[in-house]
């Protein structure tokens, strides 16, 4: 395979944002509302709203989409995509706009940055808790009789490659 | 010869035959069911006059079944054709009735019948027997059996007999008749999308949402509940309304992507009915777009939002959810003009459904050697200088089978068609001078 | 029948009663696990928003470790599987995408061929297993109990990557419900989503989405919720006391508390089977479980 992996992430993107605007948006969407209708969190936060997204990046407010707070608030419920009648999937689309702002160098939740960087580092999102029952006895995995968590054999490689895919694109 | 034949009995079939007719040339009315009518006959209004529709259509019926020049072929199909313009020799098969023509319609025999099955006159909501007839005002007055469902137990023979007749006749067997034809004329009509793929509306799990023809049979004074609007769920009166516009049209993925062009009239003739006969009822009508392109009916919407309270809501529902103890409807929605998400609660929710081309129209075209379009429905040679011919001379088409129209655009394509037929008659019979 | 068991994060780290009682019970009705070696987060919900390569590297390289054991994947968790089958679907889609991943997974020694097939819990014991043969197992049938399924977003959208069930009126859950020998109906907010997505960014939707669903179910008078997914199951049971504590808030009018246990299916199978709580995790379930499984325990003829 060809190429710098910065410019094979960056071709991705482009690509998937150009698909996101063209055959997705700005097409066929009649902006009915039937998305928004069954939107979890449009029924809850005004400022969460799948329709209007689709018509502000129909629009080309690609911008100020990549700067609000909207775009990091859908909970990934897949209900648009379902059921929107002309296949365009709003989640999608957000998903494209959560990596543009990010390669952008644009304000995002930090809650996600620490995922990532507990990945990179141990190939989970954390290490195991220790919980505890309705009784308040705590149990870790050992005192439930459970193994050890799996991870990635080869850490360092693993690290490195990932780091190599998440980086890309991104402003130095 | 110089005859005509058409095929399918509704309002189109029906206005296109009386034409001819009224000019002296012999018509074939050929009907695939027991009685003409089609789906006029089983709306309550039309819009925008909110005229009676069987008391318009009725008349015309017995005027077809009375005109000496129109000879009735019900419950029969047409299986073969060959031939050309100015000849074509069809086939007509007819299906048995097991009711012969001294049949005059008292209904001592369907009284005494003991099978009952839902009726398809009301869309299922109704019933009718073994023996019946599809609706009073049905023409030809002939009852019909339909073998499927009867246990022959000959009460219907002895109910008959009782009567001084022996129309009954169990021994009946199709028949095939040939036909010389100078010119065909398709009026099949239209069917209706079942939302299969739509479940978000809750169409088969919850009885209180019902399409638009169900609605419609449920508020006519002929059908199953005599007009009243009760909810299917308990029989309870249904007081909250709410109508949801492009169920399946206008959709890549979920239906038809066209705009099925009648349904937000009928929707707000149905929506003012409901106003009409109950003044504590609220009616919502959700839709994308409101497409009036019609004479006054920009003017009936008006009326209906302004003096009859029809609330419009702009905006696709998402859901329709039903209560499992009270049958209650919840329908979420986003007002797109507020964009605020909210939900409204219904007695009934009334599926305006796609109208989409009979399966039939597929078979049919085949033995008539007729193109179909993309969404097969027949296709006419060209939209604007030839709207009503098909590929082939001599067969034309009208109302709903080539696409979705309202009744005034059929009856006058019906009438486009008698007169090309009428005039493709006098040239081939001048040139068999 | 031999999957390749993919935990996953949440599970590993956190819901131990999930694994626990999928461990338990599955071998039961002939289901070998064989645990994977080298695995590593899927990569939703953080990569997926904020790499997308890297989350389809993710869940390619734990597709691509259970096909170099030669297996299909069983994925407990609902995130986990939306992740392993929208990755596959791109990459069997995509042969340049596919490509690039192999060329980077080749570094740590793997290949994604596209031979595994990954399988949700609810498939697998529905239709793969059959109610028939969960049922022969039933001893302690969980009759008198009407129980609310919760599938979970990802087990039933997007129909058009073929889930495990319908996305409108989902039937699946409830039928292994009545298979176990408990009641259970459709009831309206089935298909909603548990809100555990917008925990990071928006608190207090989170939360109302969560309450608001645990109180239609208690409505409708149902003795408890059964979900498979650990994500759902850790808003419904975990946080609910959480909830409780504010629920006057969450919920915009003054309420009652809710108190509705919540169970993993494989806890319900696995007392159904005629084991005992300890075994099942059950100890971990926040909820108030104590009074169903005195119930369960008493048998048929209480």
């Amino acid at each position: 395979m060809t190429g710098k992996t910065e410019d094979r992430e960056v071709e991705f993107i482009s690509l998937m944002l150009q698909r996101a605007v063209s055959e997705m948006a700005a097409e066929v969407c009649e902006q009915c509302g039937k998305c928004a209708s069954g939107c979890p969190v449009s029924r809850h936060m005004e400022d969460f709203n799948p329709r209007r997204i689709i018509a502000k990046v129909a629009l080309g407010r690609i911008e100020e989409l990549l700067k609000s707070e909207e775009i990091w608030t859908c909970t990934s419920c897949m209900k648009c995509k379902e059921r929107c009648p002309e296949n365009i999937s709003p989640y999608d689309v957000i998903l494209v706009l959560r990596n543009m702002a990010v390669r952008a160098g644009l304000p995002h939740p930090e809650s996600y940055d620490q995922t990532i960087e507990a990945v990179v580092d141990n190939g989970v999102t954390q290490e195991p808790l220790t919980v505890r029952t309705r009784t308040g006895e705590r149990h870790d995995r050992s005192s439930l009789s459970l193994n050890p968590i799996d991870k990635p054999q080869d850490m360092e490689e693993f690290k490195e490659v990932l780091l190599s895919i998440v980086e890309a694109g991104k402003p130095r | 010869m110089n005859s005509v034949m058409v095929i399918g009995g509704g309002i189109s079939g029906i206005q296109a035959s009386l034409d001819l007719a009224d000019r002296g040339i012999k018509v074939y009315l050929v009907e695939r069911s027991t009685s003409i009518g089609g789906t006029m006959a089983q709306l309550d209004k039309t819009f925008p006059t909110l005229d009676c529709s069987i008391c318009i259509l009725g008349p015309k019926m017995v005027e077809v079944d009375q005109n000496p020049n129109i000879e009735l072929l019900t419950y029969s199909e047409v299986t073969k054709v060959d031939g050309a313009a100015g000849n074509f020799r069809v086939t007509v098969h007819r299906k048995p009735r097991y009711v012969g023509e001294s049949c005059n319609g008292c209904g001592e025999c369907a009284k005494t019948c003991p099978i009952e099955v839902p009726n398809e006159y009301d869309e299922g909501l109704g019933t009718r027997k073994a023996i019946y007839v599809p609706f009073p005002q049905a023409i030809p007055l002939r009852y019909t059996i339909d073998r499927d469902v009867c246990v022959e137990c000959y009460r219907c023979v002895e109910a008959c007999t009782g009567q001084g007749n022996d129309a009954i006749d169990f021994n009946m067997t199709a028949e095939d008749v040939e036909l010389n034809v100078s010119a065909i004329i398709v009026a099949t009509g239209m069917d209706r999308y079942i939302p299969w793929n739509l479940g978000e509306y809750g169409y088969f799990q919850y009885p209180n949402v019902l399409d638009a023809l169900e609605f419609e049979r449920l508020i006519c004074a002929s059908g199953p509940t005599g007009g009243n609007l009760v909810r299917p769920f308990d029989g309870k009166p249904a007081h909250k309304i709410v109508f949801v516009q492009c169920v399946g049209s206008r959709s890549q993925r979920l239906g038809v992507p066209y705009c099925s062009s009648v349904c937000c009239m009928y929707a707000t003739k149905e929506a003012i009915l409901v106003r009409e006969h109950d003044p504590d009822s609220e009616v919502t009508i959700f839709y994308i777009d409101l497409k009036v392109f019609g004479q006054g009916f920009q003017d009936f919407v008006d009326r209906a939002r302004d003096q009859w309270g029809v609330e419009y809501i702009r905006g696709r529902p998402g859901e329709v959810r039903e209560h499992p103890y009270t049958g209650d409807l919840t329908v979420w929605y986003e007002d797109t003009d507020t964009g605020i998400v909210s939900k409204k609660e219904a007695d009934l929710v009334v599926l305006c459904t796609a109208m989409i081309a009979r399966p039939g129209n597929t078979k049919l075209a085949e033995i008539l050697g007729v193109e179909l379009d993309e969404y097969k429905f027949f296709k006419v040679k060209d939209p604007l200088s030839s709207p009503v011919e098909t590929n082939v001379p001599g067969i034309y088409v009208c109302g709903c089978c080539h696409g979705p129209r309202d009744i005034p655009e059929s009856v006058a394509e019906a009438s486009g068609t008698a007169a090309m037929a009428a005039g493709l008659i006098e040239v081939t019979s001048k040139e068999d001078r | 029948m031999k999957y390749a068991l993919y935990l996953g994060c949440t599970i590993q780290t956190e819901q131990y009663g999930c694994e626990i009682s999928a461990r338990e019970t599955l071998p039961r009705l002939g289901v070998e696990l064989v645990d994977m070696v080298g695995t590593s987060c899927c990569g939703f919900p953080a990569f997926s928003s904020l790499s997308t390569l890297g989350w389809w590297y993710l869940s390619a390289r734990n597709i691509a470790i259970a096909e170099g054991q030669g297996l299909d994947m069983l994925a407990l968790c609902n995130g986990c599987y939306e992740s392993l089958v929208q990755t596959k679907h791109n990459l069997d889609e995509d042969s340049n995408l596919k490509a690039f991943i192999n060329d980077k997974l080749s570094k740590e020694g793997l290949e994604y061929k596209g031979d595994s097939k990954i399988v949700h819990p609810i498939s697998l014991l529905h239709d793969i297993i059959g109610v028939e043969s969960i049922g022969e197992k039933v001893k302690k049938p969980l009759e008198g109990l009407k129980l609310a399924s919760h599938p979970g977003c990802h087990a039933i959208r997007p129909s058009l990557l073929g889930m495990p069930d319908k996305a409108e009126h989902p039937e699946k859950l409830d039928t292994l419900l009545k298979a176990l020998g408990a009641g259970t109906m459709d009831y309206p907010e089935k298909t909603d989503c548990c809100g555990s997505m917008l925990a990071s960014t928006a608190a207090s939707t989170t939360l109302t989405i969560t309450a608001e669903k645990l109180k239609a179910v208690e409505g409708y008078g149902f003795d408890g919720l059964v979900t498979t997914c650990p994500f759902c199951f850790q808003m419904f049971d975990g946080r609910q006391e959480e909830i409780n504590d504010m629920i006057d808030f969450l919920l915009d009018t003054d309420s009652d508390e809710v108190e509705l246990p919540v169970f993993y299916y494989t806890q319900l199978l696995g007392l159904a089977m005629g084991l005992k709580p300890d075994r099942l995790g059950l100890q971990l379930n926040m909820s108030p479980v104590d009074r169903i499984l005195d119930k369960i325990e008493e048998g048929p003829n209480r």
